[in-house]
């Protein structure tokens, strides 16, 4: 360091003059890595899928293979995923929000907001296989919570139609990450509530509950809902839980697709390529209504 | 005095051992302006949120018009208040946040139109109705925190800190802004400040807390110039503080320093060879010939400090520092530092502190 | 306010017990491997299974990298934004969030017909060149995350002053991001490490469809195969987790606190 500085005073003062010139070239050169990283393994492979869904094997335009996602078993895979991500994302940011209120409102001692915050970021990220050995330990049918159900209590779960393998089995299984995300992303926001908005509402004379209609809900409304469509495009592209749970007997999205990119089940590469545009759209399609509803109706924004 | 309006009778205050506010009693007349002064944790700010219902009092009892609210919820005690941090509702516009109190108790449409519109106009920003907060000044967020208050014609109008987070120079215009709309509405006011300038320049009564007690209650007259506590009299002004020793308690005769002042009081109970402490006023000291004044003492010039309309200049006696204040005035030069001086001044103007 | 308590209490114990119950499941499942009785035969099953200790250790290293080059990536990338180009940081932003969006399954379809081995960059060609392509696939899937906690570092510390005084100094820009930005981003490239170190040691997706050895299929073969040893794979995976989460709670703890030019 002490070497640098005594020898190079004269080149630091030569550079500036240098970089000035030639300013605007090496300034777009410190991001180039970056760009061209993204470009190559993000945005190309995804452009590529995409203009692969409007083409024939011979490269030729067409719309016939967005058209035969409407086949049955493609129809019925996307409103599965739908389904699924849907209420996982809602019922999971629903009770999600009730936890992170309650542990920052709720007026409970500090190490409950601690532990839950440190218990969250773990379960957010204890997705994929792992995730569905742990549900099938506890709710299979050899699993400690089914097993307890019925010698215990009676009551045989598997008798009432329950499966782990199905719509509502997914949907609680998804929410073992779901909601853990919530409590991480809307804990700041609720944190950014000020208590002063609440005693000023009540100087007011509102009471608790025009305040939270009034106010509350309002200002919490955006980062719900981003968060709700980060939590359902997150569910949407999963298949690793799915996949290991079910196998390959439920039909969801990922699924279809990983194995029409192992072995063109659907005996159409070109297909293949419609089903991730398919997804893209989905989830992009969600970010957009997204972003419109923020630009139009939230102007208090900054 | 008018009649009693807000009475607070023997309140106290403890979270768990520690006690925030002790044996407060104060009677608010009808329209009157009170400042809670004292220094960060002396229990104004408790004492406010009592009134306010935020904080129930662990003894005593809070009256508003007659009636005990102690333990009625905030919601239904029908006071206007003001926070430090504005605390406008983000979501709502300019005219919105205004309209919320009249809302909530379900004024119709229209007359609450011509509600916010009024006090807009009280607040001089009368165009400002669609803005966001976010887009106001801290001084115009809390002109419109004020309108919002004031807006369902409360009982009580409460301020908590109100000009603290604001520049110096908003500062002294929105409260002298604030004065002006209590004076209009004739609205019951307590205004909670650490600032001691703020609190003499615009209140009916000042209440100086220390420690969770009402050290002193009084007009800004009276607090400043006849503090009835040593912590009064050096929270509120600035204060020289001269040690002495009695060589007379009846005589009113006493050392400072090794020369010998006369006051015009009798010192009992204090006796010859107890030591007090006397304190002066800046403004009250002269330099120079005693004059008609009778009180003189020798000191040193230590420092001079040209303010522009006024030089303050420290001296020094013995080893205690007196500050006094003179006008500029351009036909005299400023005193020396280093160079002898006599302080002059009128005993009445000598205030002994109680310990 | 009682009332508040109650329902707070009744909410967190709730979910409390959502989240704990198939912990406390799994690992009562895998215990009952012998008969009769509870033990961690399971456990030893799995940690004797060379198969276990071969993609345990390849995950290990390809979180390795992805991690090398996800700093080599973002952090010259963040500094470089926050101190000269901070117009073009929405574009950043977005294309760092993009992976979130995108499903993983949707890219590696993209690499799968992009890079095969007749492409101009045949990574597919060859064992070596899948590697990295599952390495940059990573990379692109922890960047959300990566580029998260980096810029968060740099938002602390005064880039454009710091990186001013170095240059007076005399320091060239290698000496400037080794010995001045760096040191002060490690704690936040830390967290970043660690949470990618996290996602990456159980991925399933990028690494079954590229045909890579690594963990996370052979955790999906073990569960389509065997009974007590998948719950004991849970319970591994999940300690791991913990760990690295309990670490970037830990490096919190040492972040420099300056935040002299809050924005």
């Amino acid at each position: 360091m002490a070497t640098i500085s005594l020898s190079e005073p004269d080149a630091a003062r030569a550079v500036p003059p240098t970089a000035r010139a030639v300013r605007l070239p090496t300034q777009w050169l410190g991001v180039a890595p970056f760009f061209l990283f993204a470009i190559l393994f993000l945005i190309a492979p995804t452009a590529y899928l995409i203009l692969g869904a409007f083409q024939t094997p011979n490269g030729a335009f067409t719309l016939n293979n967005l058209a035969e996602l409407w086949q049955p078993t493609i129809r019925a895979a996307y409103w599965i995923s739908i389904k699924v991500s849907f209420a996982s994302a809602v019922i999971g940011a629903l009770i999600g929000l009730a936890i992170a209120i309650a542990i920052v409102r709720g007026g409970l001692p500090r190490w409950v907001r601690s532990a839950t915050m440190t218990f969250s970021g773990v379960a957010s990220n204890f997705a994929g296989v792992p995730l569905a050995f742990a549900f099938l330990a506890t709710l299979g049918r050899l699993g400690l919570v089914t097993i307890i159900l019925r010698d215990i209590f009676g009551f045989n779960l598997y008798s009432t139609g329950f499966n782990i393998l199905s719509f509502s089995g997914l949907t609680l299984t998804y929410l073992y990450f779901q909601i853990p995300l919530m409590v991480v992303i809307i804990t700041p926001a609720i944190d950014g509530l000020k208590k002063e908005w609440g005693e000023a509402a009540a100087t007011l004379g509102a009471t608790q509950w025009q305040y939270w209609r009034m106010v509350v809900i309002p200002v919490l409304w955006p980062s719900f809902l981003g968060t709700v469509i980060l939590l359902f495009a997150n569910a949407f592209g999963a298949i690793a839980t799915a996949y290991a749970l079910t196998g390959s007997s439920l039909n969801i999205v990922p699924i279809l697709l990983y194995a029409q990119i192992r072995g063109d089940v659907l005996h159409n590469p070109h297909l293949g390529y419609a089903i991730a545009f398919g997804m893209i759209f989905i989830t992009g399609m969600a970010n957009v209504f997204y972003i419109w509803f923020r630009t139009r109706s939230e102007r208090w924004l900054k | 005095m008018t009649e009693t309006y807000l009475s607070i009778q023997g309140v106290k205050k403890s979270f768990g051992p520690t006690t925030v506010v002790r044996d407060f009693s104060l009677d608010v007349g009808r329209g009157e302006f009170i400042s809670f002064l004292g220094p960060s944790g002396c229990g104004k700010t408790t004492m406010l949120r009592m009134v306010a219902g935020f904080e129930e009092p662990s003894e005593g009892r809070i009256v508003v018009g007659g009636k005990d609210v102690t333990h009625l919820k905030p919601n239904q005690r029908k006071i206007g208040m003001v926070f430090q941090a504005y605390a406008l509702f983000p979501n709502l516009t300019v005219a919105q946040n205004i309209a919320f109190g009249l809302r909530v108790a379900g004024m119709p449409k229209a007359e609450s139109a011509q509600r916010v519109q009024d006090m807009l106009k009280l607040i001089s920003l009368p165009q400002l109705g669609d803005r966001y907060p976010y887009q106001l000044s801290g001084g115009q967020q809390q002109r419109v925190a004020l309108a919002r208050a004031l807006a369902p014609k409360p009982r009580l109008l409460l301020l908590d800190e109100p000009l603290s987070a604001l520049d110096a120079k908003v500062r002294v215009s929105l409260r002298e802004e604030i004065r002006s709309i209590q004076k209009e509405l004739g609205i019951t006011t307590i205004f909670v400040t650490h600032d001691q300038e703020e609190a003499l320049s615009i209140s009916d009564r000042i209440v100086v807390m220390n420690n969770g007690r009402a050290d002193q209650a009084g007009t800004p007259f009276e607090i400043y110039n006849r503090p009835s506590t040593r912590f009064v009299a050096n929270f509120v002004g600035t204060l020289n503080v001269l040690e002495a020793r009695v060589l007379d308690a009846q005589a009113g005769s006493v050392d400072v320093a090794g020369q010998v002042l006369a006051l015009d009081r009798d010192l009992a109970p204090k006796r010859k060879g107890d030591m007090i402490s006397l304190a002066l006023r800046p403004e009250a000291v002269s330099l120079g010939r005693a004059g008609a004044r009778t009180g003189a003492l020798a000191a040193t010039i230590a420092d001079v400090h040209f303010l522009g309309s006024v030089i303050r200049v420290r001296t020094k006696i013995g080893d205690s520092t007196v500050s006094l204040d003179t006008f500029n005035d351009p036909t005299m030069p400023p005193p020396v530092s280093g160079t002898p001086a006599e302080l002059a001044f009128a005993p009445r103007d000598l205030m002994v502190l109680a310990d | 306010m009682k009332a508040g308590k109650f329902w707070a209490w009744l909410t967190f114990g709730l979910g409390a017990a959502y989240f704990i119950i198939p912990l406390l499941a799994t690992m009562e499942f895998a215990m009952r491997m012998r008969r009769g009785t509870y033990s961690f035969d399971a456990f030893a099953v799995v940690f004797g299974d060379p198969r276990f200790q071969q993609t345990f250790g390849y995950s290990v290293v390809a979180a390795f990298f992805t991690i090398l080059l996800g700093v080599l990536i973002v952090v010259p990338t963040a500094y470089w934004i926050r101190l000269r180009m901070p117009h073009i940081r929405p574009v950043i932003e977005f294309i760092t969030l993009l992976p979130l969006v995108i499903p993983a399954i949707v890219i590696v379809f993209g690499y799968i017909r992009m890079y095969g081995s007749n492409s101009p960059l045949p990574f597919l060609g060859s064992a070596r060149g899948t590697d990295a392509l599952l390495v940059i696939g990573y990379a692109i899937l922890a960047l959300p995350y990566m580029y998260r906690a980096v810029d968060t570092g740099l938002r602390t510390i005064d880039v454009r002053t710091l990186t001013e005084a170095a240059q007076i100094l005399g320091a060239g820009w290698g000496t400037i991001i080794m010995r001045l930005i760096l040191p002060n981003v490690l704690i936040a490239v830390l967290s970043g490490a660690f949470l990618t170190f996290a996602i990456v040691i159980g991925e399933f997706t990028v690494a079954s469809l590229l045909n890579r050895p690594a963990f996370g299929p052979y955790l999906q073969n073990i569960g389509a195969n065997r009974a007590y040893e998948p719950a004991a794979l849970a319970v591994i995976t999940f300690v791991v987790t913990w760990g690295c989460m309990s670490v970037i709670q830990m490096l919190a703890r040492f972040a420099p606190k300056s935040a002299n030019r809050p924005d």
